[in-house]
C-alpha cells in the first residue's frame, strides 16, 4: 500500500482527527462565523428577520460609553486580580512543597474554593459581606449601623477582586506545585553549594526553571478574569449604580436584556479580540525566554 | 480476504466511534405516549411548584401531556435560545413588552377565543389578540396596619392618608409612638426605575405623548407636577427608611420581613411581594394603598397596574395544530373550568383578570388589588418602556436613594437618557 498518496494521508488524517475536527467545526467554528455574521445585522434576538446594517453595530459599540467604562473596569480588575492570584498561588505552592506535616490536607483545602461554582460562591460571599461583616463591625464599633462594602463602587470592586483571588489561587497553586516538583532538587543543591543563599537559589535557579508554570498560570488567570461573569452576577449584579458591571456582563445585558443582539455580539467580538491579543502576546513573550534544564 | 475483513472491521469501529458522540447529543427528548404533548414555559418563579403540580393533574385528567419548564434567565433571552434551536414552547408565559416583541413572528392570533370578551387586560396588536393575561398586578404602598393601629388607637383607613400632608403627619405620629423608622425602601433597580419612576410617566394625562416629548427633549422634569409630587412622596419614604444609612445594601428579604412582622409599616411594592412576605411570620392585616401625594388629579386614589404575565401560543411549524388546539383548551380551562379558576386564585394566589372568575383572593395584598381593579381604580401600566430603561435609570435612582445625587441631577439624568433612548410608540 502506498502511504505517501494524498488520498491515503487524507484518510489517515480524517480517521484520527476527523471526528474531533467535525465536532470542533460544529460547535466552535460555525457558531463563531454565524456570530460574526450577526454583528452585521440589527437582530433583536427573537425576530425572524435579521436586517443587514453593515458596520452599524461597530459604530454603536464604539460610541457605547457604558461598554468602554465596563471594559476599562475589567482591565483594572484583571490586572490586580492576576497579580494577586499569582503571588498568592506561588506563595501557597511554596508553602505546601516544603514538606510540612499534612501538606496534602492544605493543598486540598486551598483548592476547594475552586470546586464551588462561581454562582454559589458569589451568593455565599454576598452573605458574608452584607450580613456577617456588617454585624461584626457593628458589634466592634458600638456606634450603631455600619454599611456593607458592597454598597460603594470601590468596595464592590474590592469584594470582586478578593473573592476571585480566593477562588482562583487554589487552582493556580496546583500548577505551581507541579512546577516546584518538576525542578530537579540537585540543581537547587548545586546552587547552594556554589554559595547562593536560599533567596538567590529561588530567584536565579528555581523561578527560571518554572517559567512554563508562570506562563500557563498568567494566561489562565488573565483569560478567566477578562471573561468573568458568574461572580460578577451573583456577588454584585453590577450594583451599586451599575458601577461594577464588567465587560462580559455588559455584553450579556446589551444582547439579551436590552435586546440589541447585534451590538452585543459586536461588543463581544471586540472583547474577544482584546483577550486574544493579550493572551497571545503574553504566551509569546513568556515562551521566548523559557529555559530547559 | 482476511485483510479485507480486518479492514472492514476497522472501518466499522471507526464509524461506530465517530457516531457514538452524535447519538449522545441526540439522546435527549423523544417520548412514546400517544397523547398530544404540549410544553408550557413558566416565567413566574414563585408559582413553579404549583405549575408542575397542575401539569400532573391536568395530564391525568385530560387527553394531553403537559410539561412545565422554568428559567431564571430573562424571558426574551431564554426564548431566543428556544427559537434559535427550533424548539419553541407550545405556550410561553411572557411579560407585556415581550408580547409586543414576539407576537408578530411567533404567536398565533387568539382573537376568536371565547375568553377574549371576559377580560379587558388581553394584549391586542393591530386589532388581533395575542396575549392571554395570567394575572393582575398593581403597585402602590404596601402597609402593615398592625403597628399603625397600635399607635393611632383606631383601625387604619388608608383613604384618610391619601395626601402627602396627611401621610407625613401619620409618619410623625408613628415616630412619636415609638417606631423610629416606619418605612422600608427596596433598592432593586426594577422597583425604583420600572415601578416607582414608571408612575411618573403612567400618571401623566397621555403617557405615550409625554414620552415622545421627553424623547424630543421638550420636558423640564423639575417643573413637571407629577415628577415633583411623586419625588416629594419618595423623599418621605426615603427619609424614614429603616436602612437609611445603608439604603443601597438593604436586602429585599430583610425589608419584607420587617414589613411582614410589623417592624416597619410602609414599603413601596405590589401584590407580587406577597410571595416574599408569606415566607415570614406575616400579619393578615396588610394591604396596598395608592402612593400618597399632594395632588388633585385623583392619582392618589388609584393603584397603578393591570395585566401582568401573558400566555402566547406558538405559531411556528415546530408546533402542530393538535398542540395548538390543546394549548387553547388549556387557556379555556384556566378561564372557565372551576378547577382552572381555583388554580389561579387559590393555588397560585394570583388576582384573575377574568370577570367570570369570582373566587375570593386569599392574600391581603391581592385582595386590595382586586378591590381597586373591580372598582376600575387602576391606572394602566405603560408597557412600551425601552429595554434598558430600568437598568440605566435604576442606577441613577439608586444614586439618588444613596444621597449621591440631588433631585435636579436625577432629573437631568432622566432627561438625558430619554433623548438618546430607542423608543417604540404603542402604534408602531
Amino acid at each position: 500500500m502506498k502511504t505517501n498518496k494524498l488520498s491515503y494521508r487524507f484518510g489517515q488524517y480524517s480517521m484520527f482527527a476527523g471526528p474531533a475536527f467535525a465536532l470542533f467545526l460544529a460547535v466552535v467554528i460555525l457558531p463563531f462565523l454565524y456570530g460574526l455574521y450577526l454583528t452585521f445585522t440589527s437582530w433583536d434576538g427573537v425576530s425572524v428577520e435579521k436586517p443587514f446594517v453593515g458596520l452599524g453595530n461597530y459604530a454603536t459599540a464604539l460610541a457605547d460609553r457604558a461598554y468602554w467604562d465596563s471594559l476599562g473596569r475589567t482591565v483594572i480588575y484583571s490586572v490586580i486580580t492576576v497579580v494577586l492570584v499569582n503571588v498568592v498561588a506561588f506563595a501557597l505552592a511554596y508553602a505546601v512543597t516544603q514538606g510540612l506535616k499534612a501538606q496534602n490536607l492544605f493543598r486540598a483545602g486551598f483548592f476547594i474554593p475552586n470546586l464551588i461554582g462561581g454562582i454559589v460562591l458569589g451568593y455565599v460571599w454576598k452573605f458574608v459581606f452584607n450580613r456577617a461583616f456588617v454585624s461584626m463591625a457593628e458589634a466592634l464599633s458600638h456606634s450603631g449601623s455600619s454599611s456593607s462594602l458592597l454598597s460603594t463602587p470601590n468596595g464592590a470592586m474590592f469584594c470582586l477582586i478578593l473573592v476571585s483571588v480566593w477562588q482562583y489561587a487554589g487552582y493556580m497553586m496546583l500548577i505551581y506545585v507541579a512546577g516546584f516538583m518538576s525542578v530537579d532538587q540537585s540543581l537547587k543543591e548545586a546552587s547552594l553549594i556554589d554559595g547562593c543563599n536560599a533567596r538567590q537559589a529561588m530567584w536565579h535557579v528555581i523561578v527560571p526553571l518554572m517559567r512554563a508554570s508562570f506562563v500557563q498560570c498568567i494566561f489562565l488567570s488573565t483569560t478567566r478574569c477578562f471573561m468573568v461573569y458568574d461572580i460578577n452576577l451573583s456577588l454584585t449584579k453590577g450594583e451599586p449604580f451599575n458601577s461594577s458591571v464588567l465587560a462580559a456582563m455588559h455584553v450579556y445585558n446589551q444582547a439579551f436584556v436590552y435586546k440589541n443582539y447585534g451590538t452585543g455580539q459586536a461588543e463581544a467580538l471586540v472583547l474577544f479580540l482584546v483577550c486574544a491579543v493579550i493572551g497571545i502576546a503574553q504566551v509569546f513573550i513568556g515562551k521566548r525566554g523559557e529555559v530547559e534544564a | 480476504m482476511n485483510n479485507a475483513k480486518t479492514r472492514f472491521r476497522r472501518f466499522g469501529a471507526v464509524m461506530l466511534a465517530s457516531v457514538l458522540p452524535l447519538s449522545l447529543l441526540a439522546g435527549c427528548g423523544s417520548s412514546n405516549s400517544g397523547k398530544t404533548q404540549i410544553t408550557i414555559f413558566n416565567s413566574k418563579m414563585e408559582i413553579q411548584d404549583q405549575m408542575e403540580e397542575m401539569a400532573k393533574t391536568y395530564s391525568d385528567a385530560k387527553d394531553v401531556d403537559v410539561e412545565v419548564y422554568y428559567s431564571s434567565d430573562t424571558v426574551a433571552a431564554h426564548l431566543a435560545t428556544k427559537y434559535a434551536s427550533n424548539e419553541p414552547y407550545t405556550v410561553a408565559m411572557v411579560d407585556a413588552k415581550d408580547v409586543y416583541a414576539l407576537a408578530r413572528d411567533h404567536a398565533v392570533d387568539l382573537s376568536d377565543q371565547g375568553w377574549v370578551d371576559k377580560t379587558d387586560q388581553a394584549i391586542a396588536i393591530d386589532g388581533k389578540t395575542y396575549g392571554f393575561p395570567v394575572s393582575i398586578e398593581a403597585r402602590g404602598v404596601i402597609y402593615n396596619a398592625d403597628p399603625i393601629e397600635k399607635v393611632i388607637g383606631e383601625s387604619f383607613d388608608p383613604t384618610k392618608y391619601a395626601t402627602l400632608d396627611a401621610f407625613k403627619a401619620l409618619i410623625a405620629q408613628l415616630k412619636q409612638g415609638g417606631i423610629s423608622a416606619p418605612t422600608a425602601v427596596m433598592k432593586e433597580d426594577w422597583s425604583l426605575a420600572a415601578h416607582y419612576l414608571g408612575e411618573v410617566y403612567e400618571e401623566q394625562a397621555d403617557p405615550a405623548a409625554f414620552i415622545d416629548e421627553l424623547h424630543d427633549g421638550k420636558v423640564n422634569l423639575n417643573d413637571n407636577p407629577k415628577f415633583t409630587s411623586l419625588m416629594d412622596s419618595f423623599d418621605v419614604l426615603k427619609a424614614n427608611n429603616y436602612a437609611a444609612a445603608n439604603a443601597i445594601s438593604a436586602e429585599r428579604e430583610v425589608s419584607e420581613q420587617k414589613l411582614a412582622e410589623g417592624e416597619v409599616a410602609f414599603m413601596f411594592g405590589g401584590n407580587w411581594d406577597w410571595a416574599v412576605i408569606n415566607q415570614y411570620d406575616y400579619s393578615e392585616n396588610m394591604g396596598v394603598m395608592p402612593v400618597p401625594q399632594n395632588t388633585d388629579d385623583e392619582s392618589n386614589e388609584k393603584l397603578v397596574g393591570g395585566g401582568s404575565k401573558f400566555f402566547i401560543v406558538d405559531s411556528s411549524d415546530a408546533t402542530t395544530d393538535e398542540q395548538r388546539s390543546a394549548a387553547k383548551d388549556f387557556l379555556d380551562w384556566i378561564v372557565d373550568d372551576a378547577d382552572g379558576q381555583s388554580f389561579i386564585v387559590n393555588d397560585c394566589s394570583l388576582v384573575s383578570p377574568f370577570t367570570n372568575n369570582t373566587l375570593e383572593v386569599a392574600d391581603p395584598l391581592g385582595a386590595s388589588v382586586k378591590e381597586y381593579s373591580d372598582a376600575g381604580m387602576l391606572i394602566p401600566s405603560y408597557n412600551y418602556m425601552p429595554d434598558d430603561h430600568y437598568s440605566v435609570l435604576g442606577a441613577e435612582f439608586q444614586k439618588y436613594l444613596a444621597g449621591q445625587e440631588n433631585r435636579a441631577g436625577f432629573a437631568k439624568a432622566i432627561e438625558g437618557y430619554w433623548k438618546s433612548a430607542k423608543i417604540t410608540t404603542p402604534d408602531a
